[in-house]
């Protein structure tokens, strides 16, 4: 049997080897486990915040990560991951220790946008806007 | 969380989903929110931050108020 941590790690792990999220019958193969297994491991994280499920219980977000294509295209090292918003694509760079740039579009006009991160510094231009107070952020996180 | 090249843009994004103006922060602000929040991702001992942990680091990026209240 697996712990839901160690699904948790190789979830990124599978991420950041691929450039893509893990479908369950993925994970189900590399921890030797049933997919009804696996599925109550993801579904116990869902609950806990720690990713977020599709209605088919797929992955949709292990943040920063997102599943499906967005707006935030993050690039590091000559790969791409999509981001679920800008904060998240800004996480990526930082949780892949790296440099890196995001490129995004403005959330109105749909102009490109780009900012980058060299050395730990952000350069680029623009303003971040969060909609929902914090206190409301998993009242429907897909929108967030 | 959306970027905009404007404070204008934003208003007209508020405007057409009809919602109050949220928090506006400058991307560096934003970076350095994403990089605490993301940091350890990786990390086997990661745990997901208790509200006082992310109050805590809110407070030290200078994002103060309700708006920032996790409960």
């Amino acid at each position: 049997m697996f712990e839901d941590s160690a699904l948790r790690l190789l979830i990124y792990d599978e991420i950041v080897r691929t450039g893509e999220t893990p479908a369950v019958s993925t994970l189900s193969r590399l921890v030797s486990a049933t997919l009804d297994d696996v599925r109550a491991s993801l579904r116990r994280m869902h609950d806990a915040h720690m990713l977020v499920l599709q209605p088919t219980g797929e992955i949709l977000m292990a943040n920063p990560f997102s599943a499906v294509p967005t707006p935030f295209v993050t690039e590091v090292g000559g790969r791409r991951w999509f981001g679920n918003c800008i904060w998240d694509s800004l996480g990526i760079i930082a949780t892949l220790h790296a440099d890196g740039r995001v490129l995004a579009s403005c959330g109105t006009s749909g102009e490109a946008m780009e900012l980058s991160v060299h050395g730990g510094v952000l350069t680029g231009e623009g303003i971040v806007h969060f909609a929902l107070p914090a206190g409301r952020w998993w009242d429907n996180i897909v929108f967030n | 969380m959306l970027l905009f090249r404007s404070e204008e843009m934003v208003n007209l994004w508020c405007r057409n989903w009809n919602l109050p103006r949220g928090a506006i922060l400058s991307p560096a602000t934003c970076w350095a929110l994403a990089r605490e929040w993301y940091r350890d991702r990786r990390d086997p001992k990661w745990r997901r931050r208790t509200v006082d942990e992310a109050h805590a680091l809110f407070n030290q990026l200078g994002l103060t108020g309700d708006f920032w209240k996790l409960n």
